[in-house]
């Protein structure tokens, strides 16, 4: 099949998917990133991120579809793919007995960048990820997040037009990871570079990411902007209302109401979800796209029966919540339990793949 | 820019060298043949090699340690492969600019280089202690040599198949030991064969180090007879056989 293969699109993959024996773990999944952009690929443990990347990277062949990446073929040409793009995998990887400065500056020679340069990138590279002070320490004895920095890091020694990040920010604490998401952006701006980057953490993709894919059980779900999914799909606003009290008739009073979803309890003074609460207090959530509607009305069923409010917010719907209400809304259609992701945190979507999914 | 396979040869060559694969290159063989070979000496007399040659045991040890150390330096370098797959760096190396030929060819190189160096070292250490007894000539040296390369290839294809068969650190260490122990002592490296029990003798000669022990000696002191051919011919017919099953392993390893 022909591949849009214009200047802007740095990958386009059409209809892409892989069976592992019986099982399918990415199905027919087709989707193009514009150069100069970061693309996020979202989904939750085992829903065939990491399947995806690798057959974008050339280490897993699709079992059927195309793929171009900038505009190579990239199951005649793999090679000349691998030539061009970096990638930092799920899973850790490094030389354990090389200092931290010995193994920028080994990952660089392989890739073939010289002396000097390896020299210039790796110093500037060891003060952008905040690796000077263990530069000479061995890899083996670093901690996991400074080793993860270390893989990040490592891949900026040799030049490239599009990067693979799978899950970059694991093992990471808050502080790393904002400095991580800068430098990338900082990078995108400055460079032009290209970014995949995939993640189960909604607010990583929200603030580094120009378009998103939501992913689920190896089906592509959504692909859009970040405020355009918010619109499309988080129009509706969520209202928490705290009461001191545990009304008895509350959720008869509320039962009748329409064009919004209710939940009772979810608070931690609660013994869980669904009204099951034990203490002395009462959460309720309202979800609405006609939340101004919808909160009027429960604010006059709460006054004519003198139940008294202590707390009341609004939030507007997160990204966050879009995409669990997205694959638990696919969850329900498939009438499946909770997606365990098959592969653990080793994203390798080897599992059975149910059908019936809203589709992008 | 230089070939990926030089590339790749350079990495490994420098993840090999780390001070725990130094010593147990360099010390260890010095004290098996400066401690063990004249601390045995007295109570092993000439031994009988070729026809009219009594080898002192620390000149038959010294020469028996090259062959030794091939088989453990390679071993080692072998074992890159498994480290590499324990540590994502097979994976990071396959989304590289590298395909898996270079990957198959760099690693037989870096084997191939580790042992020729491993096995002029021993014989530089060594060669005080048997170079009244060496006969070396044009003609030995290429049979060395051909030692060397071949039982390189042949104990780093073992050491790659075993990678591409274990993940776990607990089953590749005693799958590693079990075989260096055997390969080390059920072997002419340390004795000859001459004299053993057996069925003892005859395990002797069910083990690659057997062979390639007997041509490299067989080059220094210049004993190459009939026999010695034979055992050319199988070290390079096991050795062929080995890095082919290595090959199509690591082609097929899934990542």
């Amino acid at each position: 099949m022909p591949h849009a293969d214009t200047a802007d699109t740095c990958i386009d993959a059409r209809h892409i998917s892989k069976m592992y024996g019986r099982t399918s773990a990415v199905d027919d999944v087709t989707f193009s990133v514009q150069r100069g952009r970061v693309f996020g690929f979202l989904g939750p443990n085992g829903a065939g991120k990491s399947t995806t990347i690798k057959m974008l990277t050339t280490l897993v062949r699709p079992t059927s579809g195309d793929i171009s990446i900038l505009g190579i073929d990239a199951m005649k040409r793999p090679l000349q793919v691998r030539q061009r793009i970096g990638v930092v995998l799920q899973q850790p990887s490094y030389e354990p007995t090389l200092s931290v400065e010995k193994a920028l500056d080994k990952y660089g020679m392989m890739w073939g960048v010289p002396g000097n340069t390896r020299r210039d990138r790796t110093e500037s590279l060891l003060e952008e990820f905040d690796l000077e002070g263990v530069r000479s320490r061995r890899n083996e004895d670093l901690s996991i997040g400074q080793r993860r920095r270390v893989q990040v890091a490592r891949e900026f020694m040799h030049d490239m037009d599009l990067l693979f990040l799978d899950e970059p920010t694991v093992g990471l604490d808050p502080s790393a990871r904002r400095d991580l998401l800068d430098y990338l952006q900082n990078r995108v701006r400055a460079t032009g570079l290209s970014i995949f980057y995939t993640t189960h953490i909604l607010t990583e993709a929200e603030y580094l990411c120009d378009e998103i894919a939501i992913m689920n059980r190896g089906r592509l779900l959504e692909v859009d902007t970040p405020d355009a999914l918010k619109a499309k799909l988080g129009d509706e606003k969520t209202i928490k209302i705290h009461l001191p009290s545990r009304p008895p008739n509350i959720r008869d009073l509320l039962s009748g109401m329409d064009g919004c979803r209710i939940e009772f309890g979810g608070d931690h003074r609660f013994g869980g979800g669904g009204g099951s609460h034990t203490g002395s207090h009462t959460t309720i959530t309202i979800r609405s796209s006609e939340s101004e509607l919808v909160l009027l009305r429960v604010l006059g069923i709460l006054r004519e029966n003198r139940i008294e409010i202590e707390d009341l917010s609004a939030v507007p719907t997160s990204l966050e919540e879009i995409f669990l209400n997205m694959t638990e809304e696919l969850r329900g259609q498939q009438g499946g339990g909770p997606d365990t992701g098959a592969g653990g945190d080793d994203d390798d979507g080897r599992r059975n793949n149910r059908r019936g999914g809203r589709r992008a | 820019m230089t070939h990926p396979i030089i590339r790749l040869v350079n990495r490994n060559i420098t993840i090999s060298l780390n001070p725990g694969f130094l010593i147990w290159q360099v010390i260890f063989p010095l004290v098996y043949i400066f401690v063990a070979g004249f601390a045995y000496a007295p109570l092993v007399q000439g031994i009988q090699f070729g026809e009219a040659k009594d080898l002192g045991y620390p000149a038959f040890l010294a020469s028996g340690m090259i062959g030794f150390n091939i088989m453990n330096s390679t071993l080692v370098s072998g074992i890159i492969i498994w480290n590499d797959r324990r540590h994502g760096m097979f994976e990071q190396i396959m989304s590289g600019p590298f395909t898996r030929g270079h990957y198959i060819i760099s690693n037989i190189c870096t084997i191939a280089i580790v042992g020729l160096v491993s096995a002029a070292f021993i014989m530089a250490v060594g060669y005080p202690v048997f170079f009244e007894d060496a006969e070396i000539s044009l003609v030995t040296i290429p049979i060395i040599a051909f030692g060397a390369v071949a039982g390189s290839v042949l104990f780093g294809s073992l050491a790659s198949i075993i990678s591409t068969r274990l993940r776990s650190s607990e089953g590749f260490n005693v799958i590693i030991n079990t075989v260096f122990l055997f390969f080390a002592f059920v072997s002419t490296a340390f004795y000859p064969a001459e004299g053993v029990q057996e069925p003892l003798r005859t395990a002797f000669y069910l083990n690659p180090l057997t062979y390639l022990v007997d041509v490299i000696r067989a080059g220094i002191f210049g004993g190459v007879d009939a026999f010695v051919a034979v055992e050319v011919a199988v070290l390079a017919v096991l050795a062929c056989a080995l890095f082919v099953v290595a090959s199509r392993l690591l082609t097929r390893l899934n990542v």
